[in-house]
């Protein structure tokens, strides 16, 4: 069974480039959603392996989805990384408040973005 | 709001895959994304908004303006901006700023990594200028000001994301044009 990840970003662009990384240089399956409240539930129901996910969205902000996603029984150990567009370290601290695991900065590297996520899901 | 479909991807990738076999992956992903992400805009507003964010996620800066070039030629009104305070950049006199006659001839002009001149006379940092081509024509200048501060300068996928900005986001400005 191929790792599913969770891509969570208001913009098409964005979901749409980390899709065709993934795509072209992963084995992982990709399921989307458009912001923090849409990304709960899809993450309910599709039990992802690891949680990539925008700060920035409209009604429902990365890292108050991230609160709310550890607060799901089947999502508390899955791992959440939040794309940032500041990498200052109080904005990070907020994130790993917030229950991250880790972090990335836009715009993505791609070689980046693939190391990350093979460190947690293996290639 | 019509927005390409993640599922219409894959349909897509083939065209995606032969963008260039040397490029980086993640580059290839973000000039194509960019492309379709104007060429699928809906409206001159869903098209403003994909520069915006073409430029936040793509780039690597939230402070952008759309200067729109006058009749004569000689001055450019803003038309749009996210992240800048627009009282600052209302107009732009193409005879006191070099650098837009070269913008006005059709090509995009970079601040270099290592340069401290400023492509404009402004406070504020200005690092790229990018002429919107509408039937070839220069008819409106991006502005693309200040970069996040890890980001390491103007990249070559930078240029080429331009690129595709310069000949696709023509709907920006001129609500009825063709994609």
């Amino acid at each position: 069974m191929p790792k599913k990840v969770l891509l969570v970003d208001d913009s098409t662009t964005t979901l749409m480039m980390e899709e065709m990384i993934l795509k072209q240089r992963t084995s992982y399956q990709c399921v989307t959603a458009k912001d923090g409240l849409d990304a709960i539930s899809r993450a309910v129901v599709e039990s992802p392996d690891l949680v990539l996910m925008d700060v920035v969205m409209p009604r429902m902000n990365g890292f108050e989805a991230c609160k709310r996603m550890r607060l799901e029984a089947s999502l508390r150990e899955t791992p959440i990384i939040l794309v940032t567009t500041r990498g200052e370290e109080e904005y990070v601290e907020a994130g790993f408040q917030s229950g991250c695991n880790d972090y990335i900065t836009k715009p993505i590297d791609s070689f980046e973005l693939v190391t990350l996520l093979h460190s947690y899901l293996g290639e | 709001m019509f927005r390409p479909r993640m599922s219409d991807i894959s349909n897509s990738t083939s065209q995606f895959e032969q963008e260039g076999p040397s490029q980086d992956v993640g580059d290839q992903a973000k000039v194509y994304a960019a492309r379709m992400r104007l060429q699928n805009a809906l409206d001159q507003a869903d098209a403003l908004d994909a520069i915006r964010e073409i430029a936040g996620n793509l780039i690597g800066t939230e402070e952008v303006a759309v200067f729109k070039v006058d009749k004569k030629r000689s001055e450019l009104w803003l038309y749009w901006s996210f992240g800048v305070d627009p009282n600052k950049h209302s107009v732009l006199e193409v005879a006191r700023e070099p650098k837009l006659k070269q913008v006005l001839s059709g090509k995009a002009v970079f601040r270099l990594r290592l340069s401290s001149e400023n492509l404009l006379s402004t406070d504020d940092p200005v690092s790229a200028l990018v002429p919107i081509l509408v039937d070839g024509i220069p008819s409106a200048v991006i502005v693309l000001f200040r970069l996040f501060p890890h980001k390491q300068g103007i990249q070559p996928v930078d240029r080429e994301i331009c690129e595709v900005l310069s000949n696709c986001a023509g709907r920006a400005i001129e609500p009825y044009h063709s994609r």
